[in-house]
């Protein structure tokens, strides 16, 4: 038991005629250890939704229950909650600032409170678990590459020491070898360190990739809630929401459509490749 | 919105403002303030904007006005009507204060008028085009215009920015909020290093892409809607100039 | 010669130290030769740091060439006299949808350009009316740039560029901030200005998807020219794309490697209809 949302409403300019809801009754729980997609179009509620989850957003109604105790009740330790739940905004120009990437990934575990020595072991430790070579270390941030600065980014926040990691669109504008290796990192750390992740992400291949289980947000509300192959086998109801499937699952459901027995909860190339072999009689790879 | 003053030109409302600014420093009675008061509701009611929206603009000034009438009530030396302590309460004092407190509440509405008729874009154009003659002297009216209204588009854009930036860093635990001073101005470091830095970036590619599309300076250029004064403008003038008279003929 | 050429074309990127001693030498252009065809959507690919903005700049002379020439309709954009021309010639469309909007409202954005080229007045408006009608804006013509979406906003900066009446245009990655939504509106807008209007698209892109119906596609790496050809030709060279950091859409990688394994598939399958045209006999038969 991890984090709890119970009916998360979230009503922008309340008691003005602009009222709306950013989030709508929204209900779940990710247990610890687990991969989730967080997918939806722009002003689906996604941004919103993950923001409530560290504190910086209160919501309207309901209650959010983090290792089991309500986030809103009076007393409760916001700032301890922040260094748990770790959130890694889209644009990592957001939040670099100091005069090298070292002392910026300081920042975090400095404004917990640690010592000068806890905190430098703390970001040597986040700063390998990116992948970051260490010639970078005392380079200006600002002077890195786009799927560089995306890594400091992260390891500024895992250097906290977080429970569950939050990322938002962590791939955004990367080039196709720089997005793998993210994502990949991401997926070591969710392996390694048992660590449960959340990546909201746009791209539906990306996401069959990885995660075990997908929340698809639409005007606020929650419309799926399921494993990947589950989800994307209502890929119809996805396209009318603006979102589409990976392409696999539609190839699958068209050699399907056919009359070819191929099985229908196939969402990645390798899958695919080695099922339409087995079909064929020439055995998987 | 749509009203003879939404469609005046840009320039005949600026001095217009200009104008009435002027006026409420030459009246000193009531014969006058009653004149101002006929100009101002009258360019109110032309202006077909609700009332509560034009008064809007006097809460900014509540303070500023309880101060000044204050001062003025009770250190103005003349006739006392009563006293308590060193405090004194004067004939005198009570009518600059009446007339102080007028003053400032007519500005503000004044120009409210002025703001809520006019787009911001009109208001540069404006500003623009009545101070060209500046040119002369090197003052580059265009350049100057140009960069208001590009402050214009982008603020929204930075205040945006800022929040998300807020959010970004406290995530990472900073904390904006408590502290003392010196704590409080060393925590927004995190904060405007991005934000510079973003505003400086959005700067170049800005420039550049003003030049992809040919901007080079005020000079050659042509207008899409270029200001053009009609017979409303003209009827405005006119109004201004029996205004101005009526102003100084009610003095004392 | 087309409308856009370039010879021998080298850029370096030079950094100097406070005394302009030179410090470092980056060369982001490498001897590109390359001549585009008016009429023509032509893509260029290339990971991050590929040269391929780079290249971009130096067609409308925002970046002169170090050595070798690129020509616009024939006016080599070194010299200085034809510099208006040429960005009227060839307009540009950036990354970041916000910062190239200028105007406050959508139509005088779009009038930005025709103003600064000392177009008059009634002829500006019928140039705005037209230009975004051609990207399907027309409807939000009053509305501030700040409420759009981001499709739509590189769709009103598209229209800024068309209003100058350019014979091509060339987009640095107009996609790479957008969402899904965002990216298909874009691309969908630049083909129907290709095929109605004429216009010479030059895309840049990282992503595959948005270059399967062009007409032809070039491969920069490490600032040189590397692949060139159809989308067909490009994308049956799975593995040579993967080592310059790019990808294939998932449909192309699945026929790869079926056909590494055995299947008798044709090279460069792009979409689902020819994959499907020749997988499902293939797959009844069995």
């Amino acid at each position: 038991m991890s984090i709890k949302a119970e009916h998360l409403s979230y009503i922008y300019g309340q008691g003005t005629a602009f009222e709306q809801y950013a989030l709508k009754d929204v209900s779940f729980e990710i247990e610890d250890g687990q991969f989730i997609g967080l997918i939806g179009h722009t002003g689906s509620g996604k941004s919103t939704l993950i923001q409530h989850l560290n504190g910086l957003i209160r919501a309207t109604e309901g209650t959010l229950y983090y290792n089991g105790e309500n986030i809103y009740q009076d007393g409760y330790d916001m700032k301890a909650l922040r260094s748990k739940v770790g959130l890694v905004f889209q644009y990592p120009e957001h939040q670099l600032f100091e005069v090298d990437v070292f002392s910026d990934v300081c920042f975090g575990p400095k404004n917990q409170g640690l010592s000068k020595e806890e905190v430098q072991a703390r970001a040597r430790e986040a700063l390998q678990q990116v992948g970051l070579e260490e010639k970078f270390w005392e380079q200006s941030p600002f002077e890195l590459s786009g799927g560089q600065k995306r890594r400091v980014a992260i390891a500024g926040v895992l250097a906290m020491h977080p429970e569950v990691l939050i990322l938002d669109e962590p791939t955004a504008g990367l080039d196709p070898k720089g997005r793998d290796e993210i994502l990949d990192q991401i997926s070591a750390l969710h392996r390694d360190k048992k660590m449960t992740i959340i990546l909201v992400s746009h791209s539906m291949e990306d996401i069959a990739q990885y995660a075990d289980r997908i929340m698809v947000m639409n005007h606020g509300e929650k419309v799926f809630d399921a494993p990947p192959k589950e989800v994307f086998g209502h890929y119809k109801e996805l396209e009318k929401i603006g979102l589409a499937a990976p392409q696999i699952t539609y190839i699958v459901h068209r050699l399907r459509d056919h009359g070819v027995p191929i099985a229908e909860d196939i969402t990645t190339v390798a899958e695919a490749r080695d099922a339409i072999l087995k079909l064929l009689g020439k055995g998987g790879r | 919105m749509d009203s003879v003053l939404h469609k005046m030109d840009p320039r005949t409302k600026l001095f217009g403002t200009m104008i009435f600014i002027i006026s409420l420093f030459l009246a000193n009675n009531i014969a006058a303030y009653v004149v101002a008061t006929v100009f101002m509701v009258g360019a109110i009611r032309l202006s077909k904007v609700p009332f509560k929206f034009i008064v809007r603009g006097l809460k900014a000034i509540v303070v500023l006005l309880l101060i000044s009438v204050s001062f003025n009530l009770f250190l103005t030396p003349g006739r006392v009507i009563f006293q308590l302590g060193f405090l004194k309460l004067t004939w005198e004092g009570l009518e600059t204060a009446g007339f102080m407190a007028l003053r400032l509440i007519y500005l503000v509405i004044g120009s409210s008028v002025m703001t809520l008729t006019t787009t911001p874009n009109e208001l540069t154009d404006g500003l623009e085009k009545s101070l060209g003659f500046l040119n002369k002297i090197g003052v580059p009216v265009h350049e100057v215009s140009m960069m208001m209204s590009i402050a214009l588009r982008f603020i929204p854009i930075l205040i945006e920015e800022t929040d998300k930036i807020m959010k970004a860093q406290m995530a990472r635990g900073a904390d904006f909020e408590s502290g003392n001073l010196i704590q409080k101005a060393k925590s927004m470091v995190p904060l405007l290093v991005p934000l510079f830095i973003s505003a400086f970036r959005r700067a170049t590619d800005l420039a550049m892409a003003m030049e992809a599309r040919c901007y080079h300076g005020g000079e050659g250029r042509t207008k899409m809607k270029p200001l053009h004064y009609s017979k409303r403008d003209y009827v405005a003038y006119a109004v201004y100039v029996i205004y101005m008279v009526m102003i100084v003929l009610a003095r004392r | 010669m087309g409308i856009i050429k370039a010879s021998k074309l080298i850029y370096d990127y030079i950094r100097r130290d406070e005394d302009e001693h030179v410090e470092e030498v980056n060369r982001a252009i490498d001897e590109l030769t390359l001549d585009i065809k008016a009429g023509d959507f032509v893509a260029i690919l290339g990971h991050n740091g590929s040269g391929k903005s780079t290249f971009a700049k130096q067609i409308n002379g925002i970046l002169l060439p170090t050595e070798g020439t690129v020509w616009i309709s024939g006016m080599d954009t070194a010299d200085d006299s034809h510099i208006w021309d040429i960005r009227k010639t060839a307009g540009m469309v950036f990354q970041n949808p916000d910062n190239q909007i200028i105007g406050n409202i959508v139509e005088e954005d779009v009038g930005f350009g025709p103003e600064n080229l000392g177009v008059p007045t009634d002829e500006i408006w019928k140039r705005v009316d037209a230009s975004l009608e051609a990207v399907g804006m027309t409807a939000y013509r009053m509305k501030s740039p700040n409420k759009l979406s981001g499709g739509q906003k590189q769709r009103v900066a598209i229209a800024g560029v068309m209003a100058m009446k350019p014979q091509c245009i060339i987009l640095d990655e107009p996609t790479a901030m957008l969402d899904p939504n965002g990216r298909k509106e874009v691309i969908a807008t630049l083909h129907e200005l290709n095929k109605k209007e004429g216009i010479t698209v030059l895309l840049i892109t990282h992503y595959m998807e948005e270059v399967i119906e062009a007409d032809r596609v070039i491969v920069m790496d490490d600032g040189r020219l590397v692949m060139d050809g159809t989308p067909r030709e490009v994308f049956s060279r799975v593995k040579e794309l993967k080592e310059y950091r790019l990808d294939v859409p998932q449909v192309t990688e699945l026929a790869y490697e079926l056909k590494q394994a055995g299947v008798a598939l044709p090279d460069g399958i792009l979409t689902m209809d020819e994959l499907m045209e020749y997988l499902l006999p293939m797959m009844k038969g069995n």
